[in-house]
């Protein structure tokens, strides 16, 4: 008997992922018997693993007694958030309101579960931040609320840099120079990591370089991962971390919440939303960091992005008008940037949050430009970018291909011309209408 | 005991069931009632599904055009079986548990059997202490076990990393440190079971070995050994399953390093189709090869191990 138990524990680890998918499934079932309420409120059911969602959720049942919301808090997107929502749409019981990231999106889509909102949100598009808005209309018709922006910017040690005479790079030239007097003023820091375990990043890293991975013409996908922007990207950073200037490790890594608390990494690559993670796990460094734009190939403004959240109106809900009801009041309603301030730092898609953001977040813990007009910049110069059906899948083979490059197995532009081979190959088995970008 | 239960009670109904053939059998509503609970989970956790997986790896969805009108179920007969069987990926993942599985089966079922042997035979002061250090590795969750140990082989603050010549995280490293992680974990496990075995091990049998002039040595390996073979086949036959189910530890380490691919194992190569690419059908196709596989395997060591019985 005892010997039963033994093998089997491997299994359960495999069974809990479905089982979690099954309880939340369950639920969402038992929230499907009743639209309203006792007090008669329609009774909306939204998955999301979004840090304080309950606490927008309960604010939102609080202020008025139409809608009554109701929250499922779910694994995050990429470690199992998506699966566990496709599972619920293939499974006829999806909740009313699904999380997408922009970059989740268009292969949420392929599900088909999503419905349509284009009409209902028409107005709000004067609101919205340009690149948060393109990115919820891939075909020209709505498919999310977008929430929050999430640009990508260049996190430096402001203090190191000036006690050691290195100026915050502006062009990508400017940033090899500073990973070497960075390496020179300590042998053991380097400027950044490069984490070559993570596809999303790799993918916002490429995007500054102005040539999406995806486009739609017409009824055809354009896969063109394997762009010249890309190529020269991957060459770049190849060559850096070929010559040791840069790490390649992942973020959030022990050795790297050792290398920020040690002062080993002077600088991070990240986005909107590392302003939060910064402040939280480094509270001792205030004053220490500064943020800039990304640095820019030829001195061509661009900023590509990293995650960003949007919220999708299930196709089989039967209360969409209370879902958009709420979407409306979280993310383009004064209360997101209020609530959110008191937790993290919000960056609204929608600018007439941002601003509300900008005037009550305290701007206590950057030193140089103010965080919020960097931010606002960076948001400005996303470059246009779709987002592929099968993107969240090519983020693990991004991730898988970009394996042997620190021990010499291949290089980043090798890997890159295998991802979109790949993506091709998988597009097209899919069934979908694809045509090559540029010849790998 | 309990370990050597399952043997002795094979031969032993194996034998009740010869002489009780002829009579006919008849079944009573008590019967029915005490055989429905079995009957109910059997054939809703495990027939059930077997059968649905089946059925979904005979479809796969297809798209047209952008995708956006959403997939439609396309019947396709084998083609997901042939897609998995000559993908590269699919290979690399069971080389990879070939390669596991020759590492950690002989090094950690030879070292719980040497340990439980030692534990039996020598004159060993504190018994129980020693017992419970080398089985307390299992009573650490898995997850748990797999983070601590890769905080151990980070670069940096990990001592591993400096001490060992290789990188435990890099591509060649990540083999011997899966390996050494699921040896620590189970040898305790096994040599309890082992050891438990030994203890029932007639003390007659070994008094009169003793008598004939064979020394501890002699008598681990030619009296105590073979006497617990069925024991050690059964964990044999559950380490050979546990060995392609091989999951938790790469699963965990992909966030540490790019060297574990996402299709690093079977078994991550089934869950990277199903939750990430949403490819239910090749994903049911390589969950049944891989049970397929289980299967087989679980019958030949039944068989060697039926054999090598008979031979005795």
């Amino acid at each position: 008997m005892a010997l039963h138990t033994g093998w089997s524990r491997r299994a359960l680890l495999r069974a809990s992922a479905g089982a979690a998918a099954l309880a939340a499934g369950g639920t969402a079932l038992s929230g499907c018997a009743s639209r309203t309420t006792a007090s008669g409120a329609t009774r909306v059911t939204i998955w999301s693993w979004m840090t304080g969602m309950d606490q927008y959720v309960a604010a939102f049942n609080a202020a008025q007694q139409d809608v009554h919301v109701e929250l499922n808090v779910i694994a995050g997107g990429l470690s199992g958030g998506y699966a566990q929502q496709t599972n619920a749409i293939r499974a006829h019981n999806a909740p009313d309101i699904l999380h997408v990231e922009y970059q989740g999106l268009i292969q949420l889509l392929a599900t088909g579960g999503l419905r349509e909102i284009t009409d209902d949100v028409a107005d709000l598009a004067d609101g919205y931040s340009p690149a948060a808005w393109r990115a919820v209309r891939p075909d020209g018709r709505t498919w999310a609320v977008p929430m929050d922006l999430a640009p990508m910017a260049f996190y430096y040690r402001r203090d190191l840099f000036d006690q050691h005479g290195i100026r915050a790079p502006r062009t990508w030239d400017e940033f090899a120079a500073a990973a070497e007097a960075v390496r020179e003023a300590d042998p053991a820091a380097r400027i950044t990591t490069f984490p070559l375990n993570d596809g999303s990043f790799f993918a916002g890293m490429c995007w500054g370089a102005g040539q999406p991975w995806w486009r739609i013409e017409g009824d055809t996908w354009v896969v063109d991962v394997a762009s010249e922007g890309t190529l020269r990207t991957a060459g770049y950073w190849q060559d850096l971390i070929a010559a040791d200037l840069v790490g390649s490790g992942g973020t959030g890594t022990q050795d790297w919440i050792a290398g920020m608390h040690e002062g080993r990494l002077w600088g991070l690559l990240g986005a909107a939303w590392s302003v939060g993670t910064l402040k939280r796990s480094i509270p001792d460094d205030t004053g220490r960091w500064a943020v800039a734009t990304m640095p820019t190939w030829d001195g061509e403004p661009a900023n590509g992005m990293q995650g960003g959240s949007a919220f999708s109106v299930s196709e089989e809900s039967p209360v969409p008008e209370a879902a958009v009801t709420f979407l409306r009041w979280l993310c383009a309603g004064p209360d997101y940037p209020r609530i959110g301030a008191t937790f993290t730092s919000p960056f609204p898609a929608y600018l007439p949050n941002r601003e509300i953001a900008r005037e009550i977040l305290p701007d206590d813990f950057f030193v140089g430009d103010p965080v919020f007009d960097v931010l606002d910049v960076a948001g400005d110069r996303v470059p246009e970018w779709t987002w592929g059906p099968n993107a969240l899948g090519l983020f693990s083979t991004v991730a898988d291909s970009l394996g042997p490059v620190p021990t010499g197995g291949t290089t980043i532009p090798d890997a890159v011309r295998r991802v979109q081979r790949a993506a091709v190959s998988e597009m097209r088995g899919r069934g979908l209408s694809v045509r090559e970008g540029s010849p790998a | 005991m309990t370990v050597l239960a399952p043997a002795d009670s094979a031969r032993e109904t194996a034998g009740t069931a010869a002489t009780r053939a002829p009579r006919r059998r008849r079944t009573s509503p008590a019967t029915l009632l005490l055989v429905a609970p079995f009957a109910l989970l059997l054939t809703g956790t495990v027939l059930v599904p077997i059968g649905y997986a089946l059925y979904l790896s005979l479809f796969t969805e297809r798209l047209s055009g952008l995708g956006f009108e959403g997939p439609r179920d396309v019947f396709v007969w084998l083609e997901n079986y042939g897609e998995v069987l000559t993908d590269a990926a699919f290979h690399d993942s069971v080389l990879n548990v070939a390669a596991y599985a020759l590492l950690h089966i002989p090094l950690m079922l030879g070292g719980a059997l040497l340990l439980a042997l030692l534990l039996d035979g020598a004159t060993v002061r504190l018994r129980q202490v020693w017992s419970l250090a080398v089985f307390l590795p299992y009573a650490v969750p898995g997850v748990i076990a797999v983070l601590i140990w890769t905080y151990l082989y980070s670069p940096n603050i990990g001592p591993l990393n400096d001490v060992l010549p290789w990188d435990p995280l890099g591509s060649a490293g990540v083999l011997p440190s899966i390996v050494n992680m699921a040896t620590w974990q189970w040898m305790g496990y096994n040599m309890i079971i082992f050891y438990t075995a030994l203890r029932t091990v007639p003390r007659e049998v070994l008094e009169s070995a003793r008598v004939d002039g064979a020394g501890p040595v002699r008598t681990a390996l030619g009296i105590k050994v073979p006497m617990i073979r069925p024991t050690v086949f059964v964990a044999l036959i559950f380490t050979v399953i546990g060995s392609l189910q091989l999951f938790t530890e790469p699963l965990v380490m992909r966030n540490f390093t790019g060297s574990v691919t996402s299709t690093w194992t079977p078994s991550l190569y089934v869950y990277e189709a199903a939750f990430i690419s949403n490819d239910y059908g090749r994903a049911a196709a390589a969950s049944l090869l891989l049970a397929v596989a289980s299967a087989l395997l679980s019958a030949l060591v039944m068989r060697l191990s039926t054999r090598s019985g008979r031979s005795r």
